[in-house]
Formats: C-alpha cells, sequence, structure tokens
C-alpha cells in the first residue's frame, strides 16, 4: 500500500534524536517503558470493560469506575505516545510501511471512536443504569467492542517487530 | 543447579518440542508474546492496582480489603499465563536465558513479588479486613505495597531488557 507523505516519514528518520535513540540504550529503555505503559492503558480499560460486560466490580457504580480509572489510562496512554512515537522516529518510513503497524493504527482510531461513541452517547444516560449489574446493550456492546480492539492493538503491536 | 538444569533442557526433547512449535506454528512467536503482555495488562489491573489503592494512589472509592479479595485471583491465573508464553521461549532457548543477567534479575524480582501477594491474599482470606485492621497492619500493607510495585515495575522492564542483553553483554551461547 502506497503511503501518504514520504518526505516527511525520511525527513524524521534522519533527525539526531532519531539517530540517538536508533544507535544507543534509548530504543531498549523507551521500549520496556512502552511495555509498561501498554500494560497500564490496556489493564485500566479491562477493569472498565469487564465492569460494563457485567462481568466484575458489580458493586460498584460505572460512573465511579470510570471516573477513578480514566486517569490512570490517559496518563499511561501518553507515556505509550511518547515513548512509541520515539520508537516510531527511528525507521518511520519502514514502520509507516508495515502492515502490523497500519493495523494498530486503524485499531487504536476504532478503539477511540469506541469511546467516544461511548463518552457522548451512551454515557450520557448513566444516571438510569450507572449501579445496576446488567446495564443495556449499547454500553455492554461498546465494552466488549473496546475489549476486542485493545487485544487487536496489543497483538498487532507485538507484530510490528516480528515484520521488520 | 543452574547449570545441571539449563543442561538437563538443552538437550531435552522438551527443547526440541519447543524450537519446533516457535518454527512450525505460523505466528506462534508474536501470538506467545502478545498473550504475554496481556496477561502482564491482567496484572496490571489486579496486584499494581491493588497496591496502587493500598498506597492511596488509586480507586478511593474501593475497599482495599475487598480489591484484595476480588482482584488478586486475577493475578494467580495470569501468572501461569505468563509463565506457559514466556516458558515456551525459556524452554527453546535455555542457555540464552539461563546465562542472561537481566533473566536473572527478572526471576529474583518475580519470586518475592509473588509470595508477597500471597502473603495479602491468604491472610485477608482468614480475616477479611486484616490489613486495614489496626495502625501497624496498615503501614505493613504499606511497606508491602511500595516494595512490590518497584518489583512489578523491574520485572516488566527487566522482561524487555533480556532481548538486549546480548547488545549489552555481548554473550552468546
Amino acid at each position: 500500500m502506497p503511503v501518504p507523505f514520504p518526505e516527511l516519514w525520511s525527513w524524521l528518520e534522519t533527525r539526531p534524536l532519531a539517530e540517538h535513540i536508533g544507535f544507543t540504550w534509548w530504543f531498549p529503555f523507551l521500549e520496556s517503558l512502552h511495555v509498561l505503559g501498554v500494560g497500564l492503558v490496556v489493564g485500566s480499560i479491562l477493569m472498565v470493560d469487564l465492569r460494563l460486560l457485567g462481568l466484575t466490580a458489580l458493586t460498584y457504580p460505572v460512573s465511579r469506575m470510570t471516573k477513578e480509572l480514566i486517569p490512570w489510562t490517559w496518563g499511561a496512554f501518553i507515556l505509550t505516545v511518547i515513548t512509541g512515537f520515539g520508537l516510531f522516529m527511528t525507521r518511520a518510513s519502514t514502520y509507516i510501511e508495515n502492515p502490523a503497524f497500519q493495523i494498530k493504527l486503524i485499531g487504536l482510531a476504532a478503539a477511540g471512536v469506541n469511546m467516544a461513541l461511548f463518552q457522548f452517547r451512551t454515557f450520557r444516560q448513566v444516571p438510569s443504569w450507572d449501579a445496576k449489574a446488567v446495564i443495556p446493550s449499547t454500553a455492554r456492546n461498546a465494552g466488549l467492542a473496546s475489549l476486542a480492539l485493545w487485544i487487536l492493538v496489543v497483538f498487532a503491536g507485538r507484530w510490528v517487530g516480528h515484520i521488520i | 543447579m543452574k547449570d545441571s538444569i539449563a543442561s538437563a533442557l538443552a538437550e531435552s526433547s522438551a527443547r526440541e518440542f519447543a524450537i519446533y512449535l516457535l518454527g512450525n506454528v505460523p505466528g506462534l512467536p508474536p501470538i506467545a508474546q502478545s498473550i504475554h503482555i496481556l496477561a502482564i495488562a491482567v496484572i496490571m489491573a489486579s496486584a499494581v492496582m491493588v497496591n496502587l489503592r493500598v498506597l492511596g494512589l488509586a480507586v478511593p472509592s474501593q475497599s482495599p480489603s475487598e480489591m484484595i479479595r476480588r482482584l488478586l485471583p486475577w493475578t494467580f491465573w495470569a501468572l501461569p499465563v505468563n509463565l506457559i508464553t514466556g516458558g515456551l521461549f525459556v524452554v527453546a532457548r535455555p542457555n540464552r536465558y539461563f546465562y542472561n543477567p537481566v533473566a536473572e534479575w527478572k526471576f529474583q524480582m518475580l519470586v518475592p513479588v509473588v509470595l508477597l501477594a500471597v502473603v495479602l491474599y491468604w491472610i485477608n482470606a482468614r480475616e477479611h479486613g486484616y490489613w486495614e485492621a489496626s495502625a501497624g497492619r496498615r503501614t505493613a500493607a504499606r511497606v508491602i505495597a511500595v516494595v512490590s510495585l518497584l518489583l512489578w515495575l523491574g520485572i516488566v522492564l527487566a522482561g524487555r531488557w533480556i532481548a538486549y542483553t546480548d547488545y549489552l553483554y555481548f554473550l552468546y551461547e
């Protein structure tokens, strides 16, 4: 698949920072922090998704779970974006052409859309089902979609290194 | 003892089988690694969250004792998943892992952190609320939580560094 902005990616990978990351201990260092961030992002999302699916933490209202866990999700997500960008820039034009990397980006975008739809549509009616164990199917489906998409993102992300 | 285990594994048919699986099942290496990362995410959502809660850093509305009872079994289920998905690579290349200093640190951190999780869980299972019942016990739980968090952090970082040890120490099989 031809990728857009080829000059941008080759410009990015010739930055001194990109070369520094690629040729020193910075690469494994950023990569290990990336895995830590992935664990926290997926772990905190998993807790919310399993609550939405009515499988765990049923004594806690959904809104309290999301309120207390989303800061962890976002904090860890910022860590993964910064470290992930550092890894990406070392071989930007190769990564952007990597099918696993492309699937990962699509999966992330889909997870983002799912989260936004949940936040701005489904979650508005939260007072009517907040404390219930079994919640409306739109909210349960959002949890299921989120779970599936994040598992896809982890698989695709780990696959990136096996294709390069 | 390490030498004898490593050489026994290196000459075992289990090693041949692991190498066969990794080489012949399409996509098995990234699949096993992805499942390993997902199981790490489960540990982050259970043992790590419990430790963060005990320290007052996360999910303030949830009860620590209830979290210990509800969440730590998830850690105890995730660990064998990590053992199998990680063990596949260790069995396939025992010398690479047994004589890798970072892998050694990882396992030296793993044993105490699992024991601490078992202690938290087991005592709370015998007496629900044990860790919240007095100032001394709350302090003990906080010490366990700090040590456990540092160990989990070290384990996750070390896990990723194992693959780069050759590059650091120039070790070869």
